[in-house]
């Protein structure tokens, strides 16, 4: 496995993943089935965490095969400011898509501006994450290509609207780092964002294990957005420093062990939240235990978000520990 | 204007050398983990305790988030430690950069606010009113200190004038 085939293996699921999501949520409006608008939220959030890897691993392909016979740069810069851009729309329709569950969870239903605000981000994702797919297979397929022409070249009325939203990745690069201070501020944020996660993600970890037992779990439910705003303070934040430094982190071993702990993070939430634990937990009242499953997800919870932690600290001292042909 | 030659003293010790030029990953980089753990627990738990008592997350019992201090006492005695280390390894950096010295006042003052809402909690016959009444503006001190600090400690690592004590400066 290299960062190529990673990138090959992972850019079809938030391209597919998206469509099926998307698909899902129609009927669940049509038809008024909420077990399907509740799918369809789940796996826009799934999406939104799993384009972190596909999107990384973007600079990893293109080194690899940079400056092989036949491979434009420009239609590889192409992929990528288009990547950009869905990329954006993919986390905010995982945001939202978060906030929905939560809404669900807590009054029965999503509010009306969360399902409008899902409906429209997810369907300009669908349309951008084409576009990704479509500029991508470019780069290695020009047997695709109806026209004579190059891809690049051959911008239909579609690609050269979207085209003028597309930000240029170098631009975007320079203005991460142009000033210090607006570097610094992302970082500060990174950092505010890891005190959130602990703090409020850490203590009903904590308190799941048997810390504090006099405060029923049930009570520390309120920390969960909390907690979600620090992933997504976390997970801006990081993915604009990544824009801003790509080569820095791109064959970086501990990087990459940091996004997969975030990934098993993902999986691990899902796990609790998809199956009866999330409700056993919710009777557990003050002086009581949580179940062993439930203790086995928090401790898995707790070392992970401090792996994340220890890994992101070790980027800097991993850097270029993977190879770039 | 001359910088203070204890600087480089501290510089030159072995063990300031050892903890800047090691190659290991757990000397220098272990250190600043330790550091951010503390951060974690320190600001993690702190924050928590200065949400609740300034109104939000009511569905949380007060008196037993007392035990709360004891992680935060762990955090702040790891990052004392890790703290002089990470300064024994670059005084210059440090002890010439102002803000240094703005991250040191907002930590001290977030501290003492530590105490302060320590002592509101050492009362055992204050009930979750009482502790909210005492403590909600403390609360408040203490979530602006520990994000002042916090972003202090992000500008040290872009606001030095000196990496290192400079060669013509003897």
């Amino acid at each position: 496995m290299n960062l190529p085939h990673l990138h090959l293996l992972l850019n079809h699921f938030p391209i597919i993943g998206t469509i099926i999501g998307l698909g899902l949520y129609l009927v669940s409006l049509v038809g008024k089935n909420d077990g399907f608008k509740r799918a369809a939220l789940i796996i826009f959030a799934f999406m939104a965490l799993i384009s972190l890897p596909t999107f990384f691993s973007g600079a990893g392909a293109q080194a690899a095969i940079d400056g092989q016979a036949g491979v434009s740069r420009t239609l590889m810069t192409r992929h990528e400011g288009a990547a950009i851009l869905a990329l954006f729309f993919m986390e905010f329709t995982g945001a939202f898509s978060l906030v929905g569950l939560w809404q669900l969870h807590k009054l029965g239903a999503p509010a009306g501006w969360t399902v409008a605000t899902v409906l429209i981000l997810s369907l300009i994702t669908v349309g951008l994450m084409t576009r990704v797919g479509t500029t991508g297979g470019d780069i290695r397929h020009p047997e695709i290509s109806d026209s004579g022409s190059s891809p690049a070249e051959s911008e239909g009325t579609f690609g050269s609207v979207l085209k003028a939203f597309e930000p240029a990745p170098l631009k975007m690069t320079r203005l991460m780092t142009v000033n210090k201070f607006w570097w610094a501020f992302m970082m500060d944020l990174h950092f505010i964002g890891l005190a959130m996660i602990i703090g409020a993600l850490g203590f009903i970890d904590l308190r799941t294990l048997g810390f504090i037992k006099q405060v029923p779990l049930a009570s520390l439910e309120r920390l969960i957005p909390w907690g979600l705003t620090g992933v997504a303070l976390n997970i801006s934040t990081g993915v604009l420093a990544y824009i801003g430094m790509p080569g820095y982190y791109s064959h970086d071993i501990a990087f990459w062990l940091k996004i997969f702990a975030l990934v098993l993070l993902g999986l691990n939430a899902a796990a609790f939240y998809l199956t009866d634990t999330f409700n056993s937990v919710q009777r557990v009242g003050a002086g009581q235990d949580a179940s062993p499953v439930a203790k086995i997800m928090a401790a898995s919870s707790l070392v992970l978000w401090f792996g994340v932690i220890t890994l992101g600290r070790y980027i800097q001292f991993y850097q270029d520990t993977i190879p770039q042909k | 204007m001359a910088l203070p030659v204890f600087l480089r003293s501290i510089e030159d010790s072995t063990f300031s050398t050892w903890l800047r030029e090691s190659e290991s990953p757990f000397v220098f980089y272990l250190v600043l983990l330790c550091h951010t753990f503390g951060l974690a627990l320190l600001v993690g738990a702190n924050g928590l305790l200065d949400l609740r008592l300034i109104g939000f997350l009511r569905e949380i019992p007060v008196a037993p988030l007392k035990r709360l201090f004891r992680i935060m006492w762990v955090g702040f005695g790891i990052n004392v430690v890790t703290g002089v280390l990470l300064i024994i390894s670059y005084p210059t950096k440090a002890l010439t950069n102002p803000v240094f010295y703005a991250k040191l006042a907002a930590i001290g003052f977030a501290v003492w606010v530590l105490t302060k809402l320590r002592d509101v909690f050492a009362d055992p016959s204050a009930t979750d009113a009482d502790l909210l009444a005492r403590g909600a503006t403390l609360a408040k001190w203490s979530l602006g200190l520990w994000v002042a600090a916090i972003t202090g400690g992000r500008l040290l690592a872009y606001t030095y004038r000196y990496i290192l004590y400079p060669f013509n400066n003897n």
